[in-house]
């Protein structure tokens, strides 16, 4: 629950960012000879605790990620009160939750050794990943306060207690130095109080830590307190994240020195069995391509010679004093079941087969010694006319242009380096053929005028290996390989080869695009929001979801670059912005294109939150700020940001649309009145009608009533760019009679004291449709458009 | 119109143009009667929609029509600035007053939402009216911002002044300045042309020059000063005195690319004001000099060519007003011999050489005097 995770060495992890628990051992060991003070000492800037002001953040960060995590295992929506104390040489870090609360004997496990993390190399999504432990930070403040850290905790059923923990630097294990039981109006929580040298120039970055915690967990309640004031963030949801399930490695995901580790305290006897039960997603199929694999790898692959004429008799000739009848009958058994192509397993196999059947026909008996020279000779024979074999997979192989006599040559050259006399089964692994391949190239290459490169050599090599065929030896068990660390990297790279479903992805807690949002909402004052949950995908062996929300617009600052929030599992990273993977993918996007200025970062009225979920987020360093460059991963936070992007540009594309099209409105309907009241000036015949006109510019469902005598004509003209359907209600005093309105969907409505004319009209785009009556005008309305859409003449 | 535009009386013409103002009030009026969007169809006026009728001789516009439409926020209040200045001119001509567009467009300030941004607008709305309305400004009683220009030499005329009328025989009763050019040419009756020929010169000191040494009386010649590129009215004078006198034109110029375009404003017209060419544009205008063969043969004073004038020489050789034998041997000579020179660089064989001996050795060989 409490989980610490460190390392000692940062180019190792440089080198292999999946090595944790490899260094984590090496430290444990080391960890013995120098103490923890000293230790810490040299790592602090990987602990977050390089400066008086970093330490704040880096201690609030770690209490309240336990807090989170603490509450939400028992289900309860975490309630989180932080409290930074000024006294005056120190300050005081208060971490404050409702959370489950602590006993006693949990101390241990929860202040517990600083070099032991109990969550490294699980593939589980948790925010303790990331975590160096609270633990760190109570060394730190003991270390420079010289006080012990105090814990008030209290459970649903027990009573309140207060410790005082220090941490032995000595042994590095916590110890209570003073305890007892206190009133606490809390039904059940925890409180860690620190004292610690700090100072709170890093307030933005606390600030930001929080108000982004508040977003990422949308279901959470913080709250605030420090020298300069108090801030509440409120939670949005009541509804707590799905819980996560731990699972099994991916073969694709594994590093070597875990998988030793994993071997060595496995109980399975073979290869087989071991990636079955170890790893999730591997079935028996797999299993056995793993399997086979691995023989490839670490046994090699037999060649599958032409069988060439004479065999038969060479076999007869090995064979003496078995009698003519049955000596010729196992040598044409023998010959038969070889069939055209032989491997030397296959020859083995042969032989046996023949000399069972001779044995129970002719009641001889075909031993060890004789079965033996007939292998040798049949074998021997067989590999004579290598050449022709190589020389037939290089003509389907290469181009035709290719000089044949080269290709002779370098087939002689290749057959020859299977001749050898360390196996005499002419076994090659894959790198071995390679390099047979290659260097008989290049031999050739001194003595002829061909040249063979590198794609032409890859191209033989391969058509070579699918010719040899996977042995079907044993392979070594599981314990054995696992104390050789060239089988083990043979079985790795097999596993690393083998066509393996995806990881499971119910593994992972997205926090949805709909809380996501939410979150971001509450925080964020803004016109526009959007979000997305991407599907799951995998880098390496672990799982992701990549989510992004988008705020635009609204209160949100216009003349700065936009504001990037980036989370791991739910943690924002505040600090080491530019290094992160995250940021660079997002000023890589061309802002341009989503109406935003592009400074990298978008510039305008933009907050943009971007969650990485996994099982094992890819930090650039244990400090864990920055998420590393990970393809996969890289790509999918593109298309995260890029959906919500887009959300967001048709949002202002379609604002600007409004925008224009009221001030069109508002301008034409000044001007155009003006220009018909001034021709009606300059014709003398008064002031034109100018609402058709009107109409027709501002794109309007028009409807105009003329009366001709009693007939009463309602003209709807559809002057927008879209079809309209709408109901237009038609209020008149005396009952109307319709007029040829049998092709309209009309009623008429007696209302007690009026009548309705109900008309349910469709008009395409620029057409018109009429309804008559006869009777006398009305009040027109309509609905089912928006108002100012319709102008109605009367 | 135009044709006989000199023949009708003042009240006449007012009539007429009242006329073509009510018409287009009332096609807006009808626009705005049948639920119509209201608009105006006006020809193009850029280079691309104005050519070269082979027929008359002049520039034209083309078939490229712009609409004016209240369809949009600026169109809309493009209508209302013609609607305003459409009563404008009503009264303007009902009241028989005048104004010039500077003036019309300080009076907008007082239009409200029609008034005009800039000077260029309220310009290109009195060029629409001349284009729609088939009116030129004049009628419309628009005074152009520039002086006309000047004429000396045998010719007496009638002008209708607002003071009444003026009989004025533009040698004996003027000075040595010669007869300013009015503004609306058709106020001015010819009543008798004792000339021979009509020489418009580009500058001021070649006009001195030919009226100091008493070229046109010698030559019986009307001098008529273009000062630079020529305004309407002074164009408009020539074209008259051809149309209406019979008089052969000839035009005198620096010998730079852009004196030729002096000359051909006056024989073919102009971008600018290609509807009123037919009005405006004297094909049968010819060209004395000075000439590139010149500056060759008289082995005048030059100055070098500068980028400009290179590039406008050729884009001469495109442009369809010099497309003749003549023009393209004159001006592949100036680009080949990288020079121009001003008129009065022939001062250079003696004050009088201009009058004794170049023009008329041109117009002898031009057949004119």
């Amino acid at each position: 629950m409490y989980p610490c995770v460190t390392v000692s060495s940062q180019e190792k992890l440089t080198e292999d960012q999946g090595i944790e628990a490899d260094v984590a051992e090496e430290l444990a060991a080391e960890q013995r000879e120098i103490s923890v003070a000293e230790f810490f000492e040299k790592n602090k800037q990987m602990l977050g605790f390089d400066s008086a002001a970093r330490a704040v953040v880096t201690a609030v960060k770690e209490g309240v990620d336990n807090s989170l995590d603490a509450a939400e295992e028992a289900e309860i929506l975490p309630d989180i009160h932080v409290e930074i104390e000024d006294n005056g040489d120190t300050y005081t870090v208060v971490i404050e939750d409702n959370g489950p609360g602590i006993v006693k004997r949990q101390i241990d496990k929860i202040f517990g050794k600083l070099l032991y993390g109990s969550r490294f190399g699980k593939r589980v999504q948790s925010r303790g990943q990331q975590g160096i432990g609270i633990s760190a930070a109570v060394l730190y403040s003991q270390l420079t306060s010289g006080k012990p850290a105090r814990i008030t905790s209290k459970t649903r059923s027990g009573e309140a207690h207060r410790f005082d923990v220090i941490i032995d630097t000595d042994t590095n294990e916590p110890e209570i130095v003073d305890e007892e039981t206190v009133d606490w109006d809390r039904t059940h929580g925890t409180r860690i109080e620190l004292e610690m040298e700090a100072n709170m120039r890093a307030r933005q970055q606390l600030h930001r830590y929080i108000k982004h915690t508040a977003v990422v967990n949308p279901h959470a309640r913080v709250h605030l307190k420090e020298p300069k004031g108090e801030w509440s963030f409120e939670r949005a949801t009541d509804e707590l994240p799905d819980e996560t399930e731990e699972i099994k490695p991916h073969p694709h995901g594994v590093e070597l020195g875990n998988l030793m580790r994993l071997m060595a305290a496995s109980d399975s006897y073979s290869v087989k069995g071991f990636v079955q039960n170890e790893f999730t997603r591997v079935g028996g199929k797999t299993a056995d391509s793993i399997e086979d694999g691995f023989r490839d790898r670490h046994l090699g692959r037999e060649p599958s010679w032409n069988v060439p004429s004479g065999v038969e008799q060479e076999i007869r000739n090995a064979v003496a004093n078995k009698g003519q009848q049955a000596t010729a009958e196992f040598a044409r058994l023998t010959r038969e079941n070889m069939g055209g192509k032989a491997t030397y397993s296959y020859v083995e196999d042969a032989v046996d087969d023949a000399a069972e059947r001779v044995e129970e026909e002719f009641d001889k008996r075909f031993g060890d010694k004789v079965r033996e020279d007939a292998v040798e000779a049949a074998w021997r024979h067989v590999t004579e006319t290598r050449a022709e074999t190589v020389l037939e997979h290089l003509e389907a192989a290469t181009s035709d242009r290719k000089d044949p006599e080269a290709l002779e040559e370098l087939s002689e050259r290749i057959a020859a380096k299977f001749d050898s006399d360390e196996d005499p089964r002419d076994r090659f692994t894959l790198k071995e053929l390679r390099k047979a391949v290659r260097d008989s190239a290049a031999s050739v290459e001194e003595v002829t005028e061909e040249s063979f490169g590198d794609t032409a050599v890859e191209n033989i090599v391969e058509e070579l290996w699918t010719m040899m065929q996977t042995v079907d030896d044993d392979t070594p068990n599981v314990q054995d390989i696992a104390g050789d660390r060239n089988q083990s990297r043979a079985l790795l790279e097999a596993m690393r080869a083998a066509d393996v479903m995806a990881p499971p992805t119910d593994c992972l807690a997205p926090i949805g695009a709909d809380l996501l949002e939410a979150g971001v909402r509450k925080e964020f004052d803004a016109e526009f929001y959007s979000a997305v949950t991407r599907d799951a995908s995998v880098h390496g062996g672990d799982p992701f979801v990549v989510e992004a929300a988008i705020a635009y617009g609204g209160s949100l600052e216009a003349e700065s670059p936009g504001d990037l929030l980036r989370f791991a599992n739910r943690v924002p990273l505040v600090y080491q912005e530019g290094a992160c993977a995250i940021t660079q993918t997002v000023k890589d996007i061309g802002w341009k294109n989503y109406q935003l200025d592009d400074e990298g970062l978008p510039r305008g009225p933009v907050v943009l939150a971007v969650h990485l979920a996994s099982t094992n987020v890819p930090f650039t360093s244990e400090s864990k700020d920055a998420v590393a460059n990970v393809p996969e991963i890289e790509k999918e936070v593109e298309r995260a940001v890029r959906d919500v992007a887009r959300d967001m540009k048709s949002h202002i594309k379609s604002a600007e649309s409004r925008r224009k099209r009221r001030e069109k409105e508002r301008v034409i309907s000044e001007v155009v009145p003006q220009i018909a009241e001034k021709i009606g000036e300059v014709t003398g015949r008064g002031t034109p009608p100018v609402e058709g006109s009107m109409a027709k510019i501002l794109n309007k469902l028009y409807v105009d009533t003329e009366v001709d005598g009693d007939e009463v004509v309602l003209e709807a003209a559809n002057y927008s760019n879209s079809n309209k359907s709408f109901e237009l209600h038609c209020f008149v005093d005396s009952e109307p009679t319709l007029v040829d309105g049998d092709d309209l969907d009309v009623d008429v409505v007696d209302m007690d004291d009026e009548f309705d004319v109900v008309w349910r009209a469709e008009v395409s785009k620029g057409e018109k449709e009429t309804l008559r009556y006869m009777g006398e005008e009305g009040m027109v309305s309509v609905d089912g458009v928006e108002d100012d859409l319709v102008e109605v003449r009367s | 119109m135009a044709a006989d535009d000199v023949e009708m009386t003042k009240e006449e013409l007012d009539d007429r143009t009242m006329g073509q103002l009510l018409d287009i009030g009332e096609e807006f009026y009808r626009q705005f009667e049948r639920g119509e969007i209201p608009r105006l169809e006006i020809p193009t006026r850029s280079k691309s929609n104005v050519v070269f009728d082979e027929d008359s001789g002049v520039w034209v516009y083309g078939d490229k029509v712009s609409s004016r439409t209240a369809n949009s926020v600026g169109g809309a209040r493009k209508l209302l600035r013609m609607a305003y200045t459409l009563e404008f001119m009503r009264n303007q001509i009902e009241e028989n007053r005048s104004s010039t567009l500077r003036e019309l467009y300080y009076l907008s300030e007082s239009w409200g939402d029609a008034q005009f941004t800039g000077q260029g607008e309220s310009d290109r709305l009195i060029e629409d009216l001349e284009i729609v309305g088939d009116l030129r400004r004049e009628r419309l009683h628009m005074r152009p911002e520039e002086d006309g220009a000047t004429v000396i030499g045998p010719l007496y005329l009638r002008e209708q002044t607002r003071r009444g009328e003026r009989e004025i025989h533009c040698q004996e009763d003027v000075g040595e300045g010669g007869y300013q050019i009015p503004s609306d040419v058709d106020q001015v009756e010819f009543l008798d042309a004792d000339a021979e020929f009509v020489m418009c010169v580009e500058t001021g000191g070649m006009r001195d020059r030919l009226v100091e040494n008493g070229f046109d009386e010698e030559y019986d010649c009307i001098v008529v000063h273009l000062k630079g590129q020529p305004a309407r009215s002074t164009r408009r004078l020539v074209k008259r005195l051809h149309d209406e006198e019979s008089l052969p034109i000839v035009v005198f110029t620096d010998a730079d690319p852009w004196s030729y375009r002096i000359f051909g404003s006056v024989a073919y017209g102009s971008i600018k004001s290609a509807h009123l060419s037919k009005h405006l544009a004297t094909p049968e205008a010819e060209f004395v000099g000075v000439q590139p063969q010149d500056i060759v043969d008289y082995d005048l004073p030059t100055d070098p060519l500068s980028d400009n004038d290179v590039n406008a020489l050729e884009n001469e050789l495109e442009d369809p007003r010099f497309e003749d034998g003549y023009w393209k041997e004159q001006i592949e000579l100036q680009l080949d011999i990288e020079k121009k020179s001003e008129q009065q660089s022939l001062a250079s064989y003696g004050l009088d050489f201009v009058t004794d001996t170049y023009l008329p050795e041109r117009l002898d060989e031009m057949g004119v005097a």
